[in-house]
Protein backbone atom coordinates (compact mmCIF):
# COMPACT_ATOMS: atom_id res chain seq x y z
CA UNK A 1 0.00 0.00 0.00
CA UNK A 2 1.32 3.41 -0.87
CA UNK A 3 1.46 6.09 1.78
CA UNK A 4 -1.02 8.07 -0.31
CA UNK A 5 -3.62 5.29 -0.18
CA UNK A 6 -3.04 4.87 3.56
CA UNK A 7 -3.37 8.64 4.03
CA UNK A 8 -6.47 8.70 1.82
CA UNK A 9 -8.30 6.14 3.95
CA UNK A 10 -7.20 7.71 7.25
CA UNK A 11 -8.07 11.28 6.24
CA UNK A 12 -11.45 10.28 4.76
CA UNK A 13 -12.42 8.30 7.88
CA UNK A 14 -11.23 10.99 10.29
CA UNK A 15 -13.08 13.61 8.23
CA UNK A 16 -16.44 11.82 8.49
CA UNK A 17 -15.90 11.43 12.25
CA UNK A 18 -14.61 14.95 12.82
CA UNK A 19 -17.45 15.92 15.16
CA UNK A 20 -17.04 12.79 17.28
CA UNK A 21 -13.30 13.49 17.41
CA UNK A 22 -13.90 17.08 18.54
CA UNK A 23 -16.30 15.96 21.30
CA UNK A 24 -13.86 13.23 22.38
CA UNK A 25 -11.00 15.75 22.68
CA UNK A 26 -13.20 18.22 24.57
CA UNK A 27 -14.41 15.47 26.93
CA UNK A 28 -10.81 14.29 27.50
CA UNK A 29 -9.78 17.84 28.37
CA UNK A 30 -12.65 18.23 30.87
CA UNK A 31 -11.95 14.84 32.51
CA UNK A 32 -8.23 15.75 32.62
CA UNK A 33 -9.07 18.95 34.50
CA UNK A 34 -11.28 17.00 36.95
CA UNK A 35 -8.90 14.03 37.44
CA UNK A 36 -5.37 15.35 36.86
CA UNK A 37 -3.37 12.87 38.96
CA UNK A 38 -2.23 9.38 38.02
CA UNK A 39 -2.32 7.35 34.82
CA UNK A 40 -5.41 5.28 35.60
CA UNK A 41 -7.85 8.06 34.60
CA UNK A 42 -6.39 8.71 31.12
CA UNK A 43 -5.77 4.99 30.49
CA UNK A 44 -9.39 4.04 31.23
CA UNK A 45 -10.93 7.10 29.54
CA UNK A 46 -8.80 7.06 26.39
CA UNK A 47 -9.02 3.25 26.03
CA UNK A 48 -12.81 3.50 26.15
CA UNK A 49 -12.70 6.30 23.57
CA UNK A 50 -10.42 4.20 21.35
CA UNK A 51 -12.77 1.21 21.65
CA UNK A 52 -15.76 3.41 20.74
CA UNK A 53 -13.90 4.86 17.75
CA UNK A 54 -12.81 1.38 16.63
CA UNK A 55 -16.42 0.17 16.81
CA UNK A 56 -17.49 3.14 14.71
CA UNK A 57 -15.41 1.61 11.88
CA UNK A 58 -17.96 -1.24 11.76
CA UNK A 59 -19.27 -1.95 8.25
CA UNK A 60 -22.47 -0.05 7.55
CA UNK A 61 -21.65 3.02 9.69
CA UNK A 62 -20.19 4.86 6.69
CA UNK A 63 -21.56 2.78 3.77
CA UNK A 64 -20.14 4.95 1.01
CA UNK A 65 -16.58 4.74 2.35
CA UNK A 66 -17.04 0.99 2.92
CA UNK A 67 -18.02 0.41 -0.71
CA UNK A 68 -15.15 2.56 -2.04
CA UNK A 69 -12.62 0.68 0.08
CA UNK A 70 -14.07 -2.77 -0.65
CA UNK A 71 -13.95 -2.02 -4.38
CA UNK A 72 -10.42 -0.54 -4.30
CA UNK A 73 -7.41 -2.64 -5.36
CA UNK A 74 -6.11 -3.03 -1.79
CA UNK A 75 -5.27 -6.15 0.22
CA UNK A 76 -7.15 -6.88 3.46
CA UNK A 77 -4.00 -6.34 5.52
CA UNK A 78 -3.38 -2.96 3.88
CA UNK A 79 -6.90 -1.84 4.65
CA UNK A 80 -6.56 -3.19 8.20
CA UNK A 81 -3.47 -1.02 8.81
CA UNK A 82 -5.24 2.08 7.54
CA UNK A 83 -8.45 1.36 9.46
CA UNK A 84 -6.43 0.58 12.59
CA UNK A 85 -4.68 3.92 12.41
CA UNK A 86 -7.99 5.87 12.46
CA UNK A 87 -9.22 5.04 16.01
CA UNK A 88 -5.63 5.05 17.29
CA UNK A 89 -5.03 8.59 16.01
CA UNK A 90 -8.41 9.70 17.38
CA UNK A 91 -7.77 8.25 20.84
CA UNK A 92 -4.18 9.56 20.84
CA UNK A 93 -5.43 13.08 20.12
CA UNK A 94 -7.82 12.73 23.06
CA UNK A 95 -4.90 11.49 25.19
CA UNK A 96 -2.91 14.59 24.22
CA UNK A 97 -5.83 16.79 25.29
CA UNK A 98 -6.01 14.88 28.57
CA UNK A 99 -2.27 15.36 29.14
CA UNK A 100 -2.58 19.09 28.34
CA UNK A 101 -5.31 19.42 30.97
CA UNK A 102 -3.16 17.51 33.49
CA UNK A 103 -0.25 19.87 32.86
CA UNK A 104 -2.50 22.91 33.26
CA UNK A 105 -3.52 21.51 36.66
CA UNK A 106 0.19 21.18 37.53
CA UNK A 107 0.69 17.42 37.25
CA UNK A 108 4.41 16.76 36.69
CA UNK A 109 3.88 13.12 35.68
CA UNK A 110 1.68 14.00 32.69
CA UNK A 111 4.32 13.36 29.95
CA UNK A 112 5.25 10.01 31.55
CA UNK A 113 1.55 9.08 31.89
CA UNK A 114 0.97 10.04 28.25
CA UNK A 115 3.49 7.43 27.05
CA UNK A 116 1.73 4.70 29.06
CA UNK A 117 -1.67 5.90 27.80
CA UNK A 118 -0.52 5.78 24.15
CA UNK A 119 0.69 2.18 24.62
CA UNK A 120 -2.55 1.13 26.36
CA UNK A 121 -4.66 2.83 23.68
CA UNK A 122 -2.74 0.99 20.92
CA UNK A 123 -3.48 -2.38 22.56
CA UNK A 124 -7.17 -1.67 23.22
CA UNK A 125 -8.07 -0.03 19.88
CA UNK A 126 -6.33 -2.74 17.81
CA UNK A 127 -8.18 -5.47 19.71
CA UNK A 128 -11.49 -3.58 19.50
CA UNK A 129 -11.17 -3.45 15.69
CA UNK A 130 -11.70 -7.23 15.66
CA UNK A 131 -15.05 -6.63 17.38
CA UNK A 132 -16.09 -4.16 14.68
CA UNK A 133 -16.65 -6.91 12.07
CA UNK A 134 -18.33 -9.39 14.42
CA UNK A 135 -21.78 -9.66 15.89
CA UNK A 136 -23.34 -11.10 19.04
CA UNK A 137 -21.19 -12.76 21.71
CA UNK A 138 -17.90 -12.67 19.74
CA UNK A 139 -18.29 -8.90 19.53
CA UNK A 140 -18.90 -8.56 23.28
CA UNK A 141 -15.94 -10.82 24.07
CA UNK A 142 -13.60 -8.84 21.81
CA UNK A 143 -14.71 -5.59 23.47
CA UNK A 144 -13.95 -7.09 26.92
CA UNK A 145 -10.62 -8.35 25.58
CA UNK A 146 -9.84 -4.87 24.23
CA UNK A 147 -10.49 -3.26 27.59
CA UNK A 148 -8.43 -5.96 29.32
CA UNK A 149 -5.53 -5.34 26.92
CA UNK A 150 -5.46 -1.64 27.90
CA UNK A 151 -5.77 -2.48 31.60
CA UNK A 152 -3.03 -5.12 31.39
CA UNK A 153 -0.65 -2.58 29.82
CA UNK A 154 -1.37 -0.22 32.74
CA UNK A 155 -0.98 -3.02 35.28
CA UNK A 156 2.41 -4.03 33.91
CA UNK A 157 3.75 -0.50 33.38
CA UNK A 158 2.45 1.16 36.58
CA UNK A 159 1.32 -1.40 39.17
CA UNK A 160 4.11 -3.94 38.50
CA UNK A 161 6.59 -1.11 37.69
CA UNK A 162 7.76 -3.05 34.61
CA UNK A 163 7.53 -0.30 32.00
CA UNK A 164 9.27 -2.24 29.23
CA UNK A 165 7.11 -5.31 29.86
CA UNK A 166 4.03 -3.07 29.54
CA UNK A 167 5.25 -1.67 26.22
CA UNK A 168 6.20 -5.14 24.97
CA UNK A 169 2.76 -6.46 25.89
CA UNK A 170 1.04 -3.53 24.14
CA UNK A 171 3.18 -4.00 21.00
CA UNK A 172 2.54 -7.75 20.89
CA UNK A 173 -1.20 -7.38 21.52
CA UNK A 174 -1.50 -4.68 18.82
CA UNK A 175 0.49 -6.73 16.31
CA UNK A 176 -1.55 -9.91 16.84
CA UNK A 177 -4.86 -8.02 16.84
CA UNK A 178 -4.05 -6.14 13.61
CA UNK A 179 -3.02 -9.39 11.88
CA UNK A 180 -6.22 -11.05 13.00
CA UNK A 181 -8.25 -8.02 11.85
CA UNK A 182 -6.53 -8.02 8.44
CA UNK A 183 -7.30 -11.69 7.90
CA UNK A 184 -10.91 -11.26 9.03
CA UNK A 185 -11.27 -8.22 6.75
CA UNK A 186 -9.94 -10.18 3.75
CA UNK A 187 -12.54 -12.90 4.40
CA UNK A 188 -15.32 -10.45 5.26
CA UNK A 189 -18.46 -10.75 3.15
CA UNK A 190 -20.11 -7.38 2.49
CA UNK A 191 -23.40 -9.17 1.73
CA UNK A 192 -24.15 -9.03 5.48
CA UNK A 193 -24.54 -5.24 5.20
CA UNK A 194 -27.17 -5.40 2.46
CA UNK B 1 -12.12 -12.66 -24.65
CA UNK B 2 -15.01 -11.45 -22.47
CA UNK B 3 -14.24 -8.89 -19.76
CA UNK B 4 -16.82 -10.50 -17.50
CA UNK B 5 -17.58 -14.21 -17.64
CA UNK B 6 -20.09 -15.67 -15.17
CA UNK B 7 -20.84 -19.40 -15.31
CA UNK B 8 -23.62 -20.63 -13.01
CA UNK B 9 -22.35 -18.08 -10.52
CA UNK B 10 -24.44 -18.11 -7.39
CA UNK B 11 -24.08 -16.86 -3.84
CA UNK B 12 -25.43 -18.28 -0.62
CA UNK B 13 -24.68 -17.00 2.85
CA UNK B 14 -25.61 -14.46 5.48
CA UNK B 15 -29.30 -15.33 4.96
CA UNK B 16 -29.11 -14.25 1.32
CA UNK B 17 -28.90 -16.04 -1.99
CA UNK B 18 -28.48 -14.96 -5.60
CA UNK B 19 -28.14 -16.59 -8.99
CA UNK B 20 -27.19 -18.79 -10.70
CA UNK B 21 -26.14 -16.34 -13.39
CA UNK B 22 -24.46 -17.21 -16.69
CA UNK B 23 -23.39 -14.41 -19.01
CA UNK B 24 -20.50 -12.86 -20.93
CA UNK B 25 -19.77 -9.15 -21.29
CA UNK B 26 -17.29 -8.24 -24.03
CA UNK B 27 -15.27 -5.00 -24.27
CA UNK B 28 -17.51 -2.08 -25.25
CA UNK B 29 -20.65 -4.17 -24.81
CA UNK B 30 -23.58 -3.37 -22.54
CA UNK B 31 -25.60 -5.97 -20.65
CA UNK B 32 -28.57 -5.36 -18.37
CA UNK B 33 -29.85 -8.18 -16.17
CA UNK B 34 -33.16 -8.20 -14.32
CA UNK B 35 -33.18 -10.23 -11.12
CA UNK B 36 -35.86 -11.34 -8.69
CA UNK B 37 -35.26 -8.77 -5.94
CA UNK B 38 -33.23 -5.70 -5.06
CA UNK B 39 -31.02 -7.75 -2.73
CA UNK B 40 -30.32 -10.36 -5.38
CA UNK B 41 -29.48 -7.65 -7.93
CA UNK B 42 -27.10 -6.08 -5.44
CA UNK B 43 -25.32 -9.39 -4.72
CA UNK B 44 -24.94 -10.14 -8.45
CA UNK B 45 -23.46 -6.65 -8.98
CA UNK B 46 -21.03 -7.25 -6.10
CA UNK B 47 -20.04 -10.61 -7.63
CA UNK B 48 -19.56 -9.06 -11.06
CA UNK B 49 -17.21 -6.43 -9.62
CA UNK B 50 -15.11 -8.96 -7.67
CA UNK B 51 -16.14 -7.70 -4.23
CA UNK B 52 -18.16 -10.80 -3.31
CA UNK B 53 -16.85 -14.25 -4.23
CA UNK B 54 -19.36 -16.73 -5.66
CA UNK B 55 -20.28 -19.73 -3.48
CA UNK B 56 -20.82 -21.94 -6.54
CA UNK B 57 -19.91 -21.60 -10.21
CA UNK B 58 -17.29 -19.20 -11.49
CA UNK B 59 -16.75 -15.52 -12.18
CA UNK B 60 -13.82 -14.33 -14.26
CA UNK B 61 -13.05 -10.64 -14.70
CA UNK B 62 -10.65 -10.11 -17.60
CA UNK B 63 -9.64 -13.76 -16.97
CA UNK B 64 -8.78 -13.04 -13.31
CA UNK B 65 -10.49 -15.09 -10.63
CA UNK B 66 -11.79 -12.91 -7.74
CA UNK B 67 -11.21 -15.78 -5.30
CA UNK B 68 -7.43 -15.61 -5.76
CA UNK B 69 -6.72 -12.45 -7.82
CA UNK B 70 -9.11 -10.02 -6.18
CA UNK B 71 -6.78 -7.02 -6.60
CA UNK B 72 -6.42 -7.57 -10.37
CA UNK B 73 -10.20 -7.87 -10.71
CA UNK B 74 -10.71 -4.57 -8.87
CA UNK B 75 -8.30 -2.81 -11.25
CA UNK B 76 -10.46 -3.91 -14.19
CA UNK B 77 -14.00 -3.58 -12.79
CA UNK B 78 -15.54 -0.70 -10.85
CA UNK B 79 -18.81 -0.82 -8.97
CA UNK B 80 -21.28 2.05 -8.91
CA UNK B 81 -23.41 1.38 -5.81
CA UNK B 82 -27.15 1.88 -5.79
CA UNK B 83 -27.21 3.96 -2.61
CA UNK B 84 -26.79 7.71 -3.19
CA UNK B 85 -23.78 9.16 -1.40
CA UNK B 86 -24.34 11.88 1.18
CA UNK B 87 -21.71 14.28 -0.11
CA UNK B 88 -22.30 17.89 -1.06
CA UNK B 89 -20.92 19.74 -4.10
CA UNK B 90 -18.29 21.40 -1.88
CA UNK B 91 -16.83 17.97 -1.03
CA UNK B 92 -16.31 16.98 -4.68
CA UNK B 93 -12.57 17.70 -4.81
CA UNK B 94 -11.97 15.89 -1.49
CA UNK B 95 -13.93 12.88 -2.77
CA UNK B 96 -12.05 12.69 -6.08
CA UNK B 97 -8.67 12.99 -4.35
CA UNK B 98 -9.72 10.18 -1.97
CA UNK B 99 -10.73 7.90 -4.86
CA UNK B 100 -7.53 8.77 -6.74
CA UNK B 101 -5.48 7.82 -3.66
CA UNK B 102 -7.23 4.44 -3.37
CA UNK B 103 -6.63 3.67 -7.05
CA UNK B 104 -3.12 5.16 -7.01
CA UNK B 105 -3.95 7.70 -9.71
CA UNK B 106 -2.20 11.04 -9.93
CA UNK B 107 -4.62 13.48 -8.18
CA UNK B 108 -4.34 16.30 -10.75
CA UNK B 109 -5.12 13.93 -13.60
CA UNK B 110 -8.03 12.43 -11.66
CA UNK B 111 -9.41 15.89 -10.85
CA UNK B 112 -9.21 17.06 -14.47
CA UNK B 113 -11.01 13.89 -15.60
CA UNK B 114 -13.60 14.18 -12.83
CA UNK B 115 -14.37 17.82 -13.59
CA UNK B 116 -14.91 16.95 -17.24
CA UNK B 117 -17.31 14.18 -16.22
CA UNK B 118 -19.12 16.49 -13.76
CA UNK B 119 -19.79 18.91 -16.62
CA UNK B 120 -21.25 16.09 -18.69
CA UNK B 121 -23.40 15.02 -15.75
CA UNK B 122 -24.41 18.52 -14.69
CA UNK B 123 -28.12 17.69 -14.73
CA UNK B 124 -27.68 14.67 -12.48
CA UNK B 125 -27.99 15.10 -8.71
CA UNK B 126 -24.58 14.97 -7.01
CA UNK B 127 -25.69 12.05 -4.79
CA UNK B 128 -25.92 9.89 -7.93
CA UNK B 129 -23.27 11.61 -10.06
CA UNK B 130 -20.40 11.44 -7.54
CA UNK B 131 -20.31 7.62 -7.19
CA UNK B 132 -20.36 7.28 -10.98
CA UNK B 133 -17.55 9.83 -11.40
CA UNK B 134 -15.64 8.18 -8.55
CA UNK B 135 -15.88 4.80 -10.24
CA UNK B 136 -14.51 6.26 -13.49
CA UNK B 137 -11.54 7.90 -11.76
CA UNK B 138 -9.80 4.49 -11.68
CA UNK B 139 -10.17 4.13 -15.50
CA UNK B 140 -11.95 0.75 -15.32
CA UNK B 141 -12.50 -1.36 -18.43
CA UNK B 142 -15.75 -2.71 -16.99
CA UNK B 143 -18.32 -0.66 -15.07
CA UNK B 144 -20.83 -2.55 -12.93
CA UNK B 145 -23.99 -0.64 -12.05
CA UNK B 146 -26.00 -1.80 -9.06
CA UNK B 147 -29.67 -0.93 -9.76
CA UNK B 148 -28.98 2.39 -11.50
CA UNK B 149 -31.84 4.92 -11.62
CA UNK B 150 -33.75 4.46 -14.87
CA UNK B 151 -34.46 8.21 -14.95
CA UNK B 152 -30.75 8.88 -15.46
CA UNK B 153 -30.17 6.06 -18.00
CA UNK B 154 -29.32 8.32 -20.94
CA UNK B 155 -26.86 10.48 -18.95
CA UNK B 156 -25.19 7.48 -17.31
CA UNK B 157 -24.74 5.68 -20.61
CA UNK B 158 -23.36 8.80 -22.30
CA UNK B 159 -20.39 8.98 -19.93
CA UNK B 160 -19.86 5.21 -20.12
CA UNK B 161 -19.68 5.14 -23.90
CA UNK B 162 -16.93 2.83 -25.14
CA UNK B 163 -16.65 0.87 -21.87
CA UNK B 164 -18.12 -2.52 -21.07
CA UNK B 165 -21.16 -2.01 -18.85
CA UNK B 166 -23.03 -4.55 -16.76
CA UNK B 167 -26.09 -3.42 -14.86
CA UNK B 168 -28.12 -5.48 -12.40
CA UNK B 169 -31.74 -4.46 -11.85
CA UNK B 170 -34.61 -5.47 -9.60
CA UNK B 171 -37.20 -5.29 -12.38
CA UNK B 172 -37.36 -6.01 -16.11
CA UNK B 173 -38.72 -2.52 -16.89
CA UNK B 174 -35.67 -0.85 -15.30
CA UNK B 175 -33.34 -3.20 -17.17
CA UNK B 176 -35.16 -2.31 -20.39
CA UNK B 177 -34.52 1.40 -19.75
CA UNK B 178 -30.81 0.66 -19.99
CA UNK B 179 -31.29 -1.19 -23.26
CA UNK B 180 -33.77 1.06 -25.05
CA UNK B 181 -31.85 4.26 -24.37
CA UNK B 182 -30.65 6.00 -27.58
CA UNK B 183 -27.07 5.03 -26.68
CA UNK B 184 -27.69 1.29 -26.39
CA UNK B 185 -27.38 0.11 -29.95
CA UNK B 186 -25.30 -2.95 -28.99
CA UNK B 187 -27.00 -3.71 -25.68
CA UNK B 188 -28.16 -7.13 -24.55
CA UNK B 189 -30.65 -7.91 -21.82
CA UNK B 190 -31.27 -10.81 -19.52
CA UNK B 191 -34.47 -12.32 -18.23
CA UNK B 192 -35.16 -12.54 -14.50
CA UNK B 193 -33.03 -15.35 -13.04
Amino acid sequence: MTLRALGGVVIARLYVQRRVLLYACAAAFVVGILQPNGAVGPVVFCSLLGIAMALSQSPGRHPHLDRCEQGAPLFGRELARAMGLVPYLGASLAALCYASAQMIRGSHDAPFDLIIVLAAVAASTSTALCASIRRGWPRVLYILLAFSAGTMTYALAVTARALLAGFAFAALASFLALRQYGEALARYDPVEDL
Amino acid sequence: MPLLRMRNASFEGGGASAGPVTLDVYPGERTALALGSAREASIVALMASGIVKPSHGSVLIDDFDPRIQSINCKRVAALVPHEPCGLSESEFVRYVVYRAALWKIEPRRALAHAQLLRKRLDEMHEAFAFPLIGALVGMPKLVVLDRPAAAYAAQILTVLEGRAVFSAHASASEARAFLTSPFTASGRGGAPA
